[in-house]
């Protein structure tokens, strides 16, 4: 993965805690993408960070990207709105979709909070396409949700605010109950508006993203060999190691970011063997993520 | 060394006091009893510092603690947070502040000739939001040490000006010194191949969290 340098072009407070940032390419075009599309940003502090691409997909010159102050931020999000400043390079991953937006005659778009900014370019590609879409938009109080005005603005009825201060929280049930059969529901936001859409809207139909993992456990850890096909060694993983860490380790460049089964950098074919998948993102087929997934048999076979 | 038997003579603090003249002004001046924006800033991109801890009778303890840069979380202006990382797990320092809570600090940054000092008072915590701050690579830290903040201010560059320590050159130095294997089996008088003992410590530091 080719890192791409940009710069800073704008800092922007877009709502209580939030500020847009806008990234100038500073050498060439940047690589194209599509809506749901993420980057990592390299941090001046060694940390990597994951944020959603919620500018125009069209402007290969700039790309947008949303960062909420994380009051338990651990280095990422603080590190950004006390120190990011217009003028600052910044190195910036190819962009990755975990969420990509597939064809469908209408959606449903269910943002929470900062959660909004992988949907924008995804209501803006449908609203283009005449496709009908509503965005139902939550947050504390409309001062906290960025990106809100502009979209009613916008979009006039497609958008439905809802600031759980004033409303409450929205019935997804009966929004359930109303969705067309051949709808698309995308939902993006914390953990407990995940778990809500997951109880009322039909599996198959709904994509969800989320910006930590979920809290669940696991089997204990086994070790397992890794054996990398194309350079053919072995390399054993430690039940207290991960697979990224014992590749790194042998030598392999395989690169790394949230470490936490979220963003997607590590990953790596699978040839054969069956991973044991402990993502967020849903690893395609042959595909896994070796910061935190492991193995159910005693070994995998990686293009490596 | 010494020769055996003959200490070398002890200053009274009035006869130190003689010999460096009065106090700078200025140095006074700049202690603050807070971490302002510049100090936050210093500790957000900080690696590594030394903790200083005594106990009850005054023994005095130094241990180096390093992670990302701004590991150390400024909780407010006059509250500071650290992680406690899987160590030597000897616990010096919290058995020493369990009697003493009298904590200083020294922060480097990399290339930064002056360093911070901040001295204040410490405690272990459990606290789940200072450790949900603290979890990296996948692993929560099992406690922090919250500093309560009496003095910062900075240092000046001079020893690290005079110690070279940031020049590339100077680690040139690390070519003199022997490995840990070979100083730990020499010390202890292992009969082992110090190379063993340094592929173990090599293995031990992929484990960092």
């Amino acid at each position: 993965m080719q890192a791409q340098h940009t710069v800073i072009d704008r800092v922007d407070q877009v709502a209580e805690d939030v500020v847009s940032l806008v990234l100038r390419a500073a050498t060439g075009p940047l690589a194209p993408w599509e809506p749901g599309a993420h980057i990592d940003l390299t941090l001046p502090n060694w940390l990597t960070r994951s944020y959603s691409l919620c500018g125009d997909p069209d402007d290969q010159e700039r790309y947008r990207v949303a960062v909420r102050h994380d009051p338990l931020s651990r280095g990422g999000s603080e590190y950004i709105h006390h120190y990011f400043r217009p003028g600052r390079a910044l190195e910036v991953s190819p962009p990755r979709n975990h969420f990509p937006l597939l064809p469908a005659p209408r959606y449903l778009f269910l943002a929470g909070g900062i959660g909004i900014t992988p949907l924008l370019p995804m209501l803006a590609a449908a609203v283009a396409a005449d496709i009908p879409a509503t965005l139902v938009y939550v947050g504390r109080s409309t001062s906290t949700m960025p990106f809100a005005e502009g979209l009613r603005a916008r979009y006039g009825d497609r958008v439905r605010l809802v600031a759980t201060s004033e409303d409450g929280r929205p019935d997804l049930g009966t929004l359930a109950e109303s969705l067309a059969p051949d709808a698309l529901v995308y939902c993006c936001g914390p953990a407990p508006m995940i778990a809500a859409a997951q109880a009322v809207f039909p599996a198959e139909r709904l994509h969800t993203e989320r910006f930590r993992p979920a809290a669940r456990t696991f089997a204990p850890n086994t070790p397992f060999d890794a054996v990398c096909a194309r350079s053919g060694r072995t390399v054993p993983v430690a039940a207290d190691q991960s697979l990224l860490d014992a590749l790194k380790r042998a030598g392999y460049p395989v690169a790394s970011g949230c470490r936490e089964g979220v963003c997607g950098s590590c990953e790596l074919t699978v040839l054969s063997g069956n991973p044991e998948h402990r993502d967020d993102i849903g690893a395609p087929a042959g595909r896994m993520y070796a910061c935190v997934s492991r193995a159910l048999t005693p070994e995998l076979h990686l293009d490596l | 060394m010494t020769q055996t038997g003959v200490r070398p003579r002890r200053l009274s603090l009035a006869e130190v006091r003689e010999r460096l003249g009065p106090p700078d002004a200025l140095v006074e001046a700049k202690i603050l009893d807070r971490i302002d924006e510049h100090f936050r800033r210093f500790i957000a991109h900080s690696p590594f510092l030394s903790l200083a801890t005594a106990d009850a009778a005054g023994r005095a303890d130094c241990s180096p603690r390093g992670d990302y840069p701004g590991f150390v979380k400024v909780l407010d202006e006059h509250t500071l947070a650290m992680p406690d990382r899987p160590g030597n797990k000897i616990a010096d320092s919290f058995r020493n502040l369990a009697e003493n809570d009298g904590v200083g600090l020294c922060f480097l940054v990399p290339g930064v000739r002056e360093t911070l000092r901040v001295n204040g008072s410490a405690y272990a915590t459990d606290e789940p939001d200072v450790l949900a701050r603290m979890h990296t690579e996948g692993r929560e830290a099992e406690m922090a040490l919250i500093i309560e903040v009496e003095q910062a201010y900075f240092h000046c560059g001079r020893a690290l000006v005079r110690s070279r320590l940031w020049d590339p050159a100077s680690q040139a130095l690390a070519d003199e010194m022997p490995t840990a294997g070979e100083l730990v089996t020499s010390q202890l008088g292992w009969d082992v191949d110090p190379k063993v003992v340094d592929e173990g410590l090599e293995d031990a530091y992929h484990t960092l969290y």
